[in-house]
């Protein structure tokens, strides 16, 4: 009787979830609430606020293809916040194919790789390259990642050319970068959504993500209960 | 013929690979001034072009399906289709997702086609891996119940829910949740990746070499 | 972009949002078409970033440039040096280097000349393999064991909880690292001592990996919620219940797709009964 239970039709445990997820955004529940952030692009979005409230210069490049509409989206808010001019505050730089080779080239002299930025002017004549060739240029760089990008910057751009890095990266992904963080290799990490969002509130900008939590909270639990519920119920049918 | 279908090749991938090697550990303004900064450009450009493989042989398998009408041979076209879309877009709005405030064509398309069918097809996988949990996370060994465990931390670490669940059941300990999960990243975790880690380093260096002597070829394919 | 292209908008995002979840019911040709949709737009995609970024910028201009400058030479006689001197600096000539070699790969898909294929691949893995060795060494290799070997004890601390924490700590990292080599590198024998190192290396790895899962879970949930939360917003009167209609009209299509099938074998089943 119970083992029917464990084979259960998937589709049942399908629209419990959506229902976990889906009634708190139409009634939200007001379980306890703290600040949850969405991605990595929520991240990003961090971090140029926290870029452009410090006054630095931010020079954005990018090896995924598919990044390219995230980082327009981003930039089409965030400097009006701040009231950042393209070209005297900030540069986006073309998508590149060969992150090893871009980013080893970026150690000598970065505009023979990037001799046009996005709008196809020559990133020199920008006032926000003035003074700008290589690493030892920079004060610091962030690699922004769902892929393992980051360690390409660890040993391409960081220990090969002494350059600190900083990273942020998906949740999966964020406990296997302990030897780097403990070796110095990277000076600091954000890790998924919470890392966005912890992030966020130390610069005390209020993030959006907040609505969500009622459904991640709910959705957790529903995890943790159904693998404990199936482990429970063989040790019945096996001791019983 | 074995001349220019072998042993240049060869000989490519063991002159290339020696002198790139050797940069690292002659001083850099010498091998940036005459070499690096060259292939560093030639090399961008040329993994460029691989992109074209990935594409060309999708096309061509899914013009196989329809030349041969094999079954479900109708959905191969939308290949072409959304190809096609994407691309017009990108040429009439010249790659730009934005026009001053407004979405150009090409904007449209990102936002609500491919980051939609994009974000869709990742967030299908919550369902399964929810099943996954349910159906096969079995606890039969310590081993077993040791990843429970730490997954069990990490589950209700990430949520206020199970912040406050902690405080109330485990206050005594005077620990709190965000400390244990910090622990294991930067204890176990490490020990843990670090093996890992050094485990494909030397895997790397291995092929690597390998593949300088022209010991391992396979990526040239069949003679 | 007007108003109406918005509705449409999220009309599109609508229906593909849930034409994609319809797969968790069953498959069906609407989640086949979304599916086929999603690798041509992304290939699409991926198409134009290389074009408006690297094949436009880095090679097809400076080729126009390059033909633009040979224009002068016909005023000089072929037979003058003043002639190859104008044709050398026309432009810049290496430009043809890496773009034949990039355009050699294609040439694996023509059997009888697929080897011109190898000069590109030669080209791309011998810098990356020469590339890969010293940094693998220092990066992944060298530094992670220099990092590991530190002092147990820091100097000139008093004993306290932390600092025994502190040495137990960094006693632990290379006690668990030595049992995972263990475990990784001694896979063929493992008897005595040797197997219960390579037993403990498990539990560390197992804690890893439970980190990796536990956290897992937390980004897949997010994605989930940020598509619910777009249906929801496309399920308002601004876009005229876009997902409840789609939603509704997919119910409708399962229901009719249920009783003909029904029916189909039940036909098929008299027909092999008679």
């Amino acid at each position: 009787m119970l083992e029917k239970f464990l084979k259960i039709d998937r589709r049942i445990i399908f629209l419990l979830l959506t229902l976990v997820l889906f009634i708190p955004i139409v009634k939200p529940l007001n379980l306890p609430i703290g600040a949850v952030s969405v991605d990595t692009k929520k991240q990003a979005t961090a971090i140029v606020r926290h870029c452009f409230k410090k006054d630095l210069r931010v020079g954005v490049i990018t090896f995924i293809a598919g990044a390219t509409g995230l980082i327009e989206e981003i930039f089409e808010k965030v400097p009006q916040e701040y009231r950042k001019e393209y070209g005297k505050d900030y540069v986006i730089f073309p998508y590149q194919a060969d992150y090893s080779a871009v980013l080893t080239q970026m150690g000598f002299d970065l505009y023979q790789i990037y001799d046009k930025d996005k709008f196809g002017t020559h990133p020199k004549n920008l006032p926000v390259m003035q003074g700008i060739k290589s690493y030892k240029d920079m004060g610091m760089g962030i690699c922004i990642t769902g892929t393992a990008l980051l360690d390409g910057w660890v040993a391409f751009a960081g220990d090969k050319f002494k350059f600190p890095l900083g990273g942020g990266v998906t949740a999966v992904s964020q406990p296997g970068y302990g030897p780097y963080l403990q070796t110095g290799q990277l000076v600091g990490l954000l890790g998924g959504m919470k890392g966005g969002a912890e992030y966020e509130s130390l610069l005390g900008i209020p993030g959006k993500g907040t609505s969500g939590i009622d459904a991640l909270n709910l959705g957790h639990f529903m995890v943790v209960i159904l693998i404990l519920i199936s482990n429970i119920i063989i040790i019945v049918t096996r001791y019983f | 013929m074995m001349l220019i279908k072998r042993y240049i090749p060869l000989a490519i991938v063991f002159v290339f690979g020696i002198m790139t090697l050797a940069t690292y550990y002659i001083p850099p303004k010498l091998a940036q001034d005459y070499y690096l900064e060259t292939m560093n450009k030639w090399i961008n450009i040329v993994a460029a072009f691989a992109f074209l493989l990935a594409l060309l042989s999708l096309f061509y398998s899914h013009y196989n399906k329809i030349k041969r009408k094999v079954d479900g041979w109708g959905y191969s076209i939308f290949v072409y289709i959304g190809f096609l879309v994407v691309v017009v877009c990108a040429i009439k709005s010249e790659g730009q997702l934005m026009t001053g405030p407004a979405l150009t064509s090409l904007g449209w398309i990102f936002r609500f086609l491919y980051n939609t069918l994009s974000a869709s097809m990742f967030a299908v996988l919550a369902y399964y891996i929810v099943s996954t949990a349910f159906r096969s996370f079995r606890i039969k060994t310590l081993q077993a119940f040791v990843l429970f465990m730490a997954a069990l931390f990490f589950i209700i670490g990430k949520v206020p829910l199970g912040n406050v669940l902690w405080n109330k059941l485990f206050f005594w300990t005077n620990v709190s949740i965000s400390q244990v999960t910090d622990w294991i990243i930067n204890v176990p975790s490490v020990a843990a990746k670090r093996g890992i880690m050094i485990g494909i380093a030397v895997g790397a260096i291995v092929t690597s070499l390998k593949i300088i002597f022209g010991i391992e070829r396979q990526y040239m394919g069949k003679d | 972009m007007s108003e109406t292209w918005l509705i449409i908008g999220g009309w599109v995002a609508a229906g593909l949002t849930i034409f994609i979840f319809s797969f968790l019911y069953k498959d069906n040709p609407f989640f086949k078409i979304a599916e086929h949709l999603y690798l041509g737009a992304g290939m699409g995609w991926w198409f134009q970033v290389m074009f408006y970024n690297i094949w436009k910028p880095k090679v097809w201009e400076p080729v126009k440039i390059l033909v633009n400058g040979l224009q002068i030479i016909q005023s000089y006689h072929i037979w003058k040096p003043e002639f190859w001197k104008a044709v050398w600096t026309a432009g810049d000539w290496t430009i043809f280097i890496p773009t034949l070699l990039g355009l050699s790969l294609i040439t694996q898909f023509f059997q009888k000349i697929s080897w011109v294929s190898r000069y590109g691949f030669t080209f791309i893995m011998g810098y990356g393999a020469g590339l890969v060795i010293p940094v693998s060494v220092s990066t992944d290799f060298m530094t992670q064991i220099l990092g590991t070997i530190k002092p147990l004890f820091k100097v000139g601390t008093e004993m306290s909880w932390a600092s025994f924490f502190y040495t137990f700590n960094t006693f632990l990292i290379a006690f668990g690292l030595v049992c995972v080599l263990i475990y990784f590198f001694f896979s063929a024998e493992q008897k005595g001592l040797v197997k219960k190192a390579s037993n403990i290396g498990i539990y560390f790895l197992m804690l890893y990996f439970g980190a990796a899962f536990g956290n897992t879970v937390m980004g897949r949930f997010s994605l989930l919620y940020g598509r619910f939360d777009d249906l929801y917003k496309y399920s308002s009167v601004k876009y005229f219940y876009a997902a409840q209609i789609i939603a509704a009209a997919l119910a409708v299509y399962f229901i009719l797709n249920h009783f003909i099938s029904a029916k189909k074998s039940r036909a098929a089943q008299d027909n092999s009964g008679s």
